[in-house]
C-alpha cells in the first residue's frame, strides 16, 4: 500500500513536469500581447485569426500525415533490421551496427545536406516524397535501437524450438516476433512520429515549395510574433488528441 | 530449406538495399566533402585537401567539444535517474491503463518542442510565471536568475529528451521476471541489492538505448542552448551548423561531424572492449 | 500493423493524386514575418494564380537550397543585401525585365542603384531595416545613449542584448573603431575582436528570434537591435526607445528576387509588381512594422507612422548608415573564427 501511494505520488510528479509547460502554453493562447510572454489580460482573438488561417490547417494536416507515413515505414524497416542483425550471422554485420550508430550521430543539419545532395544527384524532386525519405531515414535508427533492446531479452530457445516443429521463418516472425515485439513496435511508432512531427533542419533542406509541413511554418511564424496564434493552434491539437486517446482507451475497456 | 531464405534474403536485401542508400552514401559523401575545398562558385570542389583536418587542430574545439559533451553528459545522468523510475513504475503496472499512461507521457511531446521551449522560458524568466509565485509567497525576495545560465539549457534539454530515456527502459523493463525477483528476495537479499545486483543488469540493454537515445542528439542540438541558454557559448551543434551555413565552409563543417563520429565510435569500442568479459555485451 | 500498412498505402494513393501541378501555381520563398496572408490572399484573388507560399528565416539556408539544387522549384525568393551581391555573381538570379515592372517607378530612389546591386538589375526593395541601440527608459535617459562606444560602460555589466549575427556584431564593433562597416582588413578586424572581447562581460544575451519579446519583458533593457522590432516593442512597452549610433550604423534592404531556375517567371514578374503597388506597400508597412522602399506606398501612410523617428529617419540620420555588401569567403571564415573565441571565452 506504501508503496503504491509512493509510486503514484511519483508518477504525478513527473507527469506534472511533462504537463505543466503544455498548460502554460494553453492559457497563454488566450493572452493579449502580440510579442510578450507575461500575461497581459485574456483574449479570444488567436483563435479567431486560428480559424480563419487555412495555410496552417493544411501544413498541420500535412505533417499529421507525413508523420503517420514515416513512422509506420520506419517502424517497419527498422523492425526488419533488429530482427535481422539478432537473428542472422551475415556478412557485414558490424559494419551495419556502425552505420546505424553514425546515422544517430549525424547532426541534422550535416544529414539535411548531405540528403539534399543525394536527392539533388537523382533527380528527385524536392516535395512529399524527399520529406518522406528523409523523415524514415532518421528515425530508423530510433526504431532499431528500441526494437533491439528488447529483442535481446528473448529465450532463443523458442525459436529452436519453433524451427524444430517446421516453422519457416516467415511465419516465426509474423507468429512469434511480432507479437513479443508489439510493446516495442508500439514505443518506437510513437517515437518516430513525435520526430517527424518535430523536425525542423532536416525538413528545411529536403522541403519543396508545394508541401508545406508545421514545424517550418511554426518556425516562421515565432520569428515574426504571431506566437499566441501557434499556441492557440497548439492548445487545439493537445485537446483533440488526449480526447481520442481517452476515447479510445474508454472504447477498448468496453471491449474487456 | 528453401522458405525460409526466402524470407530472410528478403528482408536482408530491403535492408542494405536502403541502408546503402540512406546511410552509407549520405555517410561517404559526408567523408570525402571533409576532404573537399570551396571557393565561391562551388560549395564543395576538389582539390582534395587536408587542410579541414588541420584546421581542426584546435584548443577551442576542444573546448567546445568538452562543454558539449559535459553538458550531453550530465542532461543523460539526469534523465537517466528521472526517467528510470517512472519507466520502471509504468512497466511493471498490471492494469489495462498501461498504454493510456504511456501516450500520456508522449502526446505533450507532438506539440512543437519550440513552442513548449517558450512556454518553458515564460515560466522560468525573471518576470516569469515561476518567479511570480516564489515572490509572492516570500520565498526570496530577487527574481532566480534561471534564463539564460547553463541550468535552463539543461533543464531545456531534460525536458526535451525525457522520454527517448523512458521509452526503450520501459520496454525493456516489461520483460523482467519476477521470480527471479522474487527468488532473490528468498534468498535473503534486500531490496538494495536485489536492484543493484539482479534489475539493472537485466535492464541496462534498456538504459544502453536510452542512454544513447538522449546523450546523442544532446551533443548536437543547438536551438535550447540559443534560446534558453542566451547562445553565450557555443556548443557542437553550434558549430556545425555555423561553418554550414556563415562560413558556407561545407568541407570544414563535413570535417567536424566525421571527427565527431570517430570520437564517439571510439569512445564506444573501448567501452565494448572493457565489458567483453559480460556476456550482456552482445548488445553492441 | 497490417491495418496500418494498408492504410498507409491507400492514404500515400490518395495524395499522389492530389499533388498534380496546378496551372497556374507560384512558388514564393521568403522571410519569415514580412510577407502578410492577407497580401499573398489579394494576389490570389486578383490573379486566380495559387500560390504556394514558404519561409526561411535565415539567408544562408535559402542559399544552400538555391545552391545546391538544380531545380529547387522557387519562382521568387527574398535575398538580403548581400547576398543579392554574392547570388548574382554566382549567376544564379535571373536579370529583371524591367518593361515587366510597371510599378517599379514607385520605390524610393534611395533604395535604387544601391551597393550591392550597382545598377538594381537583380533585386527589387521591399523592406528595409538598421540595426541600432535601444534602451528602456525606465532604466537609462536618453542622452547616456548615443554612440556605440557607450555600451562598454561598466554600468551595463550583464545587461545587454546583442543580435546573435556574426556580420551584425562585428560591423558594429568595426564602426566604433572608426573603420567602415564592411572592412575586410584583418588587422582592423582582429582589432576588433580584441574590443569585443572586453564588451562580454556586459552580455546578457545574444538574440535575433527573441528579440521583441526579450525588449518587452525587459530581460535586457539596453543593446543591439533593429529599429523594425525596436517599434514593434515600443508599441507594447511604451519605456522602449531607438537611437542611431553616431559612429554610424548597418542598413539592410530585403529585396524580391527570382532565381534563374525559376518554373514560373510570368507569374513571378506579376507578383513582384503586385508588392510594388503603392497600396499594398502602405497596407504591408503598417501590417508588418517594418519601414518600407516603396516611395509611393510611404506618402500613403497615416502621419503618426510617417513621422516615427525610429522607422522613418530623417535623411540626415540615414545620411550616415552603411549598406551590408559581400564580404567574401575568407573574411567570413576569419569572423566565424573569431566569434567561436569569443563565446567561448566567457
Amino acid at each position: 500500500m506504501k508503496a503504491m501511494i509512493r509510486n503514484s505520488a511519483y508518477l504525478s510528479l513527473i507527469y506534472l513536469f511533462f504537463y505543466i509547460p503544455i498548460i502554460v502554453l494553453i492559457v497563454y493562447s488566450f493572452n493579449n500581447t502580440t510579442f510578450s510572454l507575461v500575461w497581459h489580460g485574456f483574449t479570444w482573438k488567436w483563435y479567431v485569426d486560428l480559424f480563419s488561417d487555412s495555410d496552417l490547417w493544411i501544413a498541420t494536416w500535412h505533417s499529421f500525415f507525413l508523420g503517420i507515413a514515416s513512422a509506420t515505414g520506419a517502424t517497419f524497416l527498422g523492425m526488419l533490421t533488429a530482427v535481422s542483425l539478432y537473428r542472422y550471422r551475415f556478412a557485414g554485420r558490424n559494419f551495419l551496427n556502425g552505420l546505424i550508430f553514425i546515422l544517430i550521430l549525424s547532426p541534422e543539419i550535416v544529414t539535411g545536406a548531405a540528403l539534399l545532395i543525394l536527392f539533388t544527384f537523382f533527380h528527385l524532386p524536392l516535395g512529399f516524397l524527399s520529406l518522406l525519405l528523409a523523415h524514415i531515414c532518421f528515425c530508423i535508427p530510433f526504431v532499431i535501437v528500441t526494437t533491439y533492446s528488447r529483442l535481446i531479452s528473448f529465450d532463443k530457445n523458442i525459436f529452436e524450438a519453433a524451427k524444430d516443429l517446421g516453422a519457416s521463418d516467415f511465419i516465426i516472425m509474423l507468429r512469434i516476433i511480432l507479437p513479443l515485439l508489439s510493446p516495442a513496435l508500439f514505443a518506437s511508432w510513437l517515437l518516430s512520429f513525435t520526430l517527424s512531427l518535430d523536425d525542423v533542419i532536416i525538413s528545411y533542406f529536403v522541403s519543396g515549395p508545394e508541401f508545406q509541413i508545421l514545424p517550418l511554418q511554426i518556425f516562421s511564424m515565432v520569428r515574426s510574433g504571431i506566437k499566441p496564434e501557434i499556441n492557440a493552434l497548439c492548445s487545439v491539437l493537445f485537446c483533440v488528441t488526449v480526447t481520442l486517446v481517452v476515447l479510445a482507451q474508454l472504447a477498448l475497456r468496453k471491449k474487456t | 530449406m528453401k522458405t525460409d531464405n526466402h524470407f530472410k534474403s528478403f528482408s536482408l536485401s530491403i535492408i542494405w538495399v536502403w541502408m546503402f542508400l540512406f546511410a552509407l552514401l549520405p555517410f561517404c559523401l559526408v567523408i570525402i566533402a571533409s576532404f573537399m575545398s570551396h571557393n565561391e562558385n562551388s560549395l564543395i570542389t576538389l582539390p582534395a585537401t587536408l587542410t579541414n583536418y588541420q584546421h581542426l587542430n584546435n584548443s577551442i574545439y576542444i573546448r567546445i567539444f568538452e562543454k558539449s559533451f559535459v553538458i550531453a553528459g550530465i542532461s543523460t545522468l539526469l534523465c537517466l535517474i528521472i526517467g528510470y523510475p517512472f519507466a520502471y513504475i509504468i512497466a511493471r503496472m498490471q492494469s489495462r491503463w498501461k498504454s493510456f499512461l504511456l501516450l500520456l507521457v508522449i502526446i505533450p511531446f507532438w506539440t512543437s518542442s519550440l513552442i513548449r521551449s517558450y512556454a518553458l522560458i515564460a515560466i522560468i524568466k525573471a518576470k516569469g510565471i515561476l518567479n511570480s509565485i516564489l515572490i509572492a509567497l516570500g520565498i526570496i525576495d530577487q527574481p532566480l536568475a534561471i534564463l539564460f545560465t547553463n541550468y535552463a539549457v539543461l533543464i531545456g534539454l531534460i525536458y526535451n529528451l525525457l522520454p527517448f530515456m523512458i521509452l526503450p527502459i520501459m520496454t525493456n523493463v516489461e520483460r523482467l521476471d519476477q521470480r527471479l525477483i522474487d527468488a532473490a528476495r528468498d534468498l535473503g537479499a534486500n531490496r538494495f541489492t536485489t536492484f543493484r545486483k539482479i534489475i539493472i543488469p537485466l535492464t541496462m540493454p534498456g538504459i544502453i538505448a536510452g542512454s544513447i537515445l538522449v546523450f546523442l542528439p544532446a551533443m548536437t542540438i543547438f536551438y535550447i542552448p540559443d534560446i534558453l541558454g542566451g547562445a553565450k557559448s557555443i556548443m557542437l551543434g553550434n558549430l556545425i551548423q555555423n561553418q554550414f551555413l556563415i562560413s558556407q565552409n561545407w568541407p570544414m563543417g563535413s570535417a567536424f561531424s566525421a571527427v565527431l563520429t570517430l570520437i564517439l565510435v571510439t569512445l564506444i569500442l573501448v567501452h565494448v572492449w572493457v565489458t567483453r568479459g559480460n556476456k550482456k555485451r552482445e548488445w553492441l | 500493423m497490417k491495418f496500418f500498412l494498408r492504410f498507409t498505402f491507400l492514404l500515400l494513393l490518395l495524395v499522389s493524386f492530389a499533388t498534380h501541378a496546378a496551372d497556374k501555381v507560384l512558388n514564393v520563398y521568403a522571410w519569415t514575418g514580412e510577407v502578410p496572408d492577407f497580401v499573398v490572399h489579394m494576389f490570389e484573388k486578383e490573379t486566380g494564380i495559387k500560390v504556394n507560399f514558404s519561409t526561411y528565416d535565415n539567408n544562408e539556408i535559402m542559399y544552400a537550397k538555391i545552391r545546391t539544387t538544380k531545380n529547387p522549384g522557387y519562382d521568387v525568393i527574398m535575398p538580403s543585401s548581400y547576398f543579392v551581391d554574392r547570388m548574382a555573381r554566382q549567376n544564379l538570379l535571373e536579370k529583371l525585365d524591367k518593361s515587366k515592372l510597371p510599378n517599379w517607378k514607385n520605390i524610393n530612389p534611395n533604395f535604387l542603384n544601391p551597393a550591392y546591386d550597382p545598377k538594381s538589375e537583380y533585386s527589387s526593395p521591399y523592406i528595409w531595416g538598421i540595426t541600432g541601440i535601444f534602451y528602456n527608459d525606465k532604466y537609462y535617459k536618453a542622452g547616456e545613449l548615443k554612440k556605440w562606444a557607450d555600451l562598454w560602460d561598466e554600468r551595463f555589466y550583464n545587461k545587454l542584448m546583442l543580435l546573435d549575427d556574426t556580420r551584425e556584431v562585428f560591423s558594429m564593433v568595426l564602426m566604433r573603431l572608426g573603420y567602415p562597416a564592411n572592412d575586410r582588413n584583418p588587422e582592423h578586424i582582429r582589432e576588433a575582436y580584441l574590443k569585443l572581447k572586453e564588451l562580454l562581460k556586459n552580455v546578457k544575451v545574444f538574440s535575433t528570434g527573441t528579440s521583441v519579446s526579450i525588449m518587452i519583458d525587459e530581460d535586457a533593457t539596453v543593446g543591439m537591435a533593429w529599429n523594425g522590432d525596436t517599434y514593434r516593442a515600443s508599441r507594447e512597452n511604451k519605456n522602449i526607445h531607438f537611437t542611431f549610433p553616431e559612429e554610424g550604423f548597418v542598413i539592410w534592404v530585403d529585396n524580391f528576387a527570382i532565381p534563374k531556375t525559376a518554373p514560373h517567371k510570368e507569374a513571378a514578374y506579376q507578383f513582384l509588381n503586385f508588392v510594388l503597388r503603392a497600396d499594398i506597400a502602405k497596407e504591408v508597412a503598417v501590417a508588418a512594422n517594418f519601414p518600407t522602399t516603396n516611395l509611393a506606398g510611404f506618402n500613403l501612410l497615416p502621419d503618426s507612422i510617417r513621422n516615427d523617428q525610429t522607422i522613418y529617419p530623417s535623411k540626415e540620420i540615414m545620411s550616415h548608415a552603411q549598406f551590408q555588401t559581400d564580404l567574401g569567403d575568407d573574411t567570413l571564415a576569419l569572423y566565424e573564427k573569431y566569434w567561436e573565441e569569443l563565446k567561448m571565452s566567457g
